[in-house]
């Protein structure tokens, strides 16, 4: 009887293990192939977002309150910064609206309605973020309902954060940058170096020990040299052209020696996120 | 009796309030909990069930069922990959219940019992996340970058919680 009573537990175990596997590759396929989730999963997902929405409201309110507080501190002498900054944005936005105007101009002459460069925004707030280590994702309040597809960049402040990776109704998941899965950070970039030469390549990964997204396997004569701006290519997907990603910071010859390794610091506090903006190409 | 106490609903409202609450203080205290590279995890759920198993003495709650219902509104609604914590939450808690037969829960017991939990949680899903490819890290920097932070932020939040959830179960009861 003891015998067969541990037969049917380490049964139980090992089909529990088989179906816990073929789950999660079932999963983790349709999170890399199709651009929404199956319904039942879409349905469940809203319902519990909406409840969460509940929850996350007073917290996330708490949690303004108290660092407004903090920042009320040192609200004297960023001001007294922000003023010069002010009078030199004024000038930069006149001279902007200017050329965005010829832009649109010159785009009407020779008859081309879309660039990589359009793109329209949605912004929206963060409701959650996943308490787990290995995937730093963030729930955010649009979903397909206000036009968010799957695999759009996702912008916070000045920067690049992530790119959505799971569409529902009304809400859906964010994937930043910071998460060093085989899929999350993949996004096509460009370098242009002071000589003025661009530079093309693809982020590779996130270095966590010193906040830096990591680009490897460049294979590129010109000089990359430190503080040199990269921005998003455009190139091969939904992801606009132009968006920030941060500033070279360090560049070293990779593991082989035969490329290039590019360490990167974003351009905005990827730890720490409130509002975000989703990139809606028109293409 | 479990059916016919406030237990009946009591017990999945908590449940579910500590799981939204996982997901706020992560979001909230994020600059401090996921502050690279130490990693801290919330895991209130967890210890609502694991305080469940504590407090339940006769009661016969259906903490199982319970915890993988929980389980799978987290994979589906946190993680997105369906299959992890729906079978590790009721593995805790048939474990947490096999503990408890041995050693009579108390304050003490209950956060060695606590410390074993978290463990297995936190070792259980790297290990899936592993095998799906959901992470790259290896397992001496999970032990030393995740695993001793969330265990002591957990168990901190054990020494916290464990009276005032003690007085809510007496008073569901």
């Amino acid at each position: 009887m003891q015998k067969f009573s541990f037969n049917r537990r380490l049964v139980i175990i090992i089909v529990c293990l088989i179906v816990s596997f073929a789950l999660m590759t079932v999963s983790v396929a349709i999170r890399n192939k199709k651009s929404t989730p199956p319904l039942i999963q879409q349905f469940g997902n809203d319902i519990v977002g909406l409840t969460d929405r509940v929850v996350a409201l007073p917290a996330n309110g708490l949690n303004g309150s108290v660092s407004a507080i903090s920042e009320l501190l040192n609200t004297y002498q960023e001001n007294q910064q922000l003023k010069k900054q002010v009078s030199e944005l004024a000038q930069t936005k006149v001279r902007d609206q200017t050329l965005a105007k010829e832009n649109k101009q010159l785009k009407q002459q020779i008859k081309l309605n879309d660039s990589l460069t359009d793109y329209t925004a949605i912004s929206a707030a963060v409701i959650t973020r996943t308490p787990s280590s290995w995937q730093n994702q963030v729930v955010i309040n649009k979903g397909s309902s206000a036009g968010v597809v799957k695999n759009m960049p996702v912008m916070s402040g000045s920067g690049l954060v992530g790119r959505v990776a799971e569409v529902n109704k009304t809400n859906s998941k964010v994937e930043l940058i910071t998460d060093n899965n085989d899929a999350a950070n993949r996004f096509a970039v460009s370098i242009t170096t002071k000589a003025g030469k661009t530079v093309n390549g693809v982020l590779s990964g996130y270095k966590s020990a010193t906040g830096q997204i990591v680009m490897d396997n460049l294979t590129t004569k010109s000089k990359i040299s430190k503080g040199d701006k990269v921005v998003t290519s455009g190139l091969g997907g939904v992801t606009p052209k132009g968006l920030f990603v941060g500033t070279v910071a360090q560049s070293v010859g990779s593991d082989y020696g035969l490329s290039t390794k590019l360490y990167i610091t974003p351009a905005t506090d990827l730890s720490d996120l409130n509002i975000v903006t989703v990139a809606v190409t028109k293409q | 009796m479990y059916r016919l106490s406030k237990m009946r609903f009591g017990f999945p409202i908590g449940l579910f309030l500590l799981l939204f609450i996982d997901g706020s203080i992560s979001q909230v205290f994020s600059r401090q909990m996921f502050n690279a590279p130490s990693v801290m995890v919330s895991h209130l759920v967890v210890l609502w069930l694991v305080c469940g198993v504590l407090f339940e003495e006769n009661m016969a709650m259906p903490l199982v069922k319970w915890a993988a219902v929980i389980g799978a509104v987290f994979d589906l609604y946190y993680t997105g990959i369906f299959g992890v914590y729906i079978f590790v939450f009721p593995l805790v808690v048939y474990l947490t219940r096999q503990l408890v037969s041995y050693i009579s829960p108390n304050f003490l017991s209950g956060l060695l019992i606590y410390f074993i939990d978290i463990t297995i949680v936190e070792a259980l899903s790297f290990v899936a996340s592993r095998a799906v490819h959901m992470t790259s890290m290896s397992g001496s920097s999970f032990l030393v970058n995740t695993l001793g932070p969330t265990l002591a932020f957990n168990l901190a939040m054990f020494v916290i919680l464990y009276f005032p959830i003690r007085w809510v179960y007496n008073w569901l009861k």
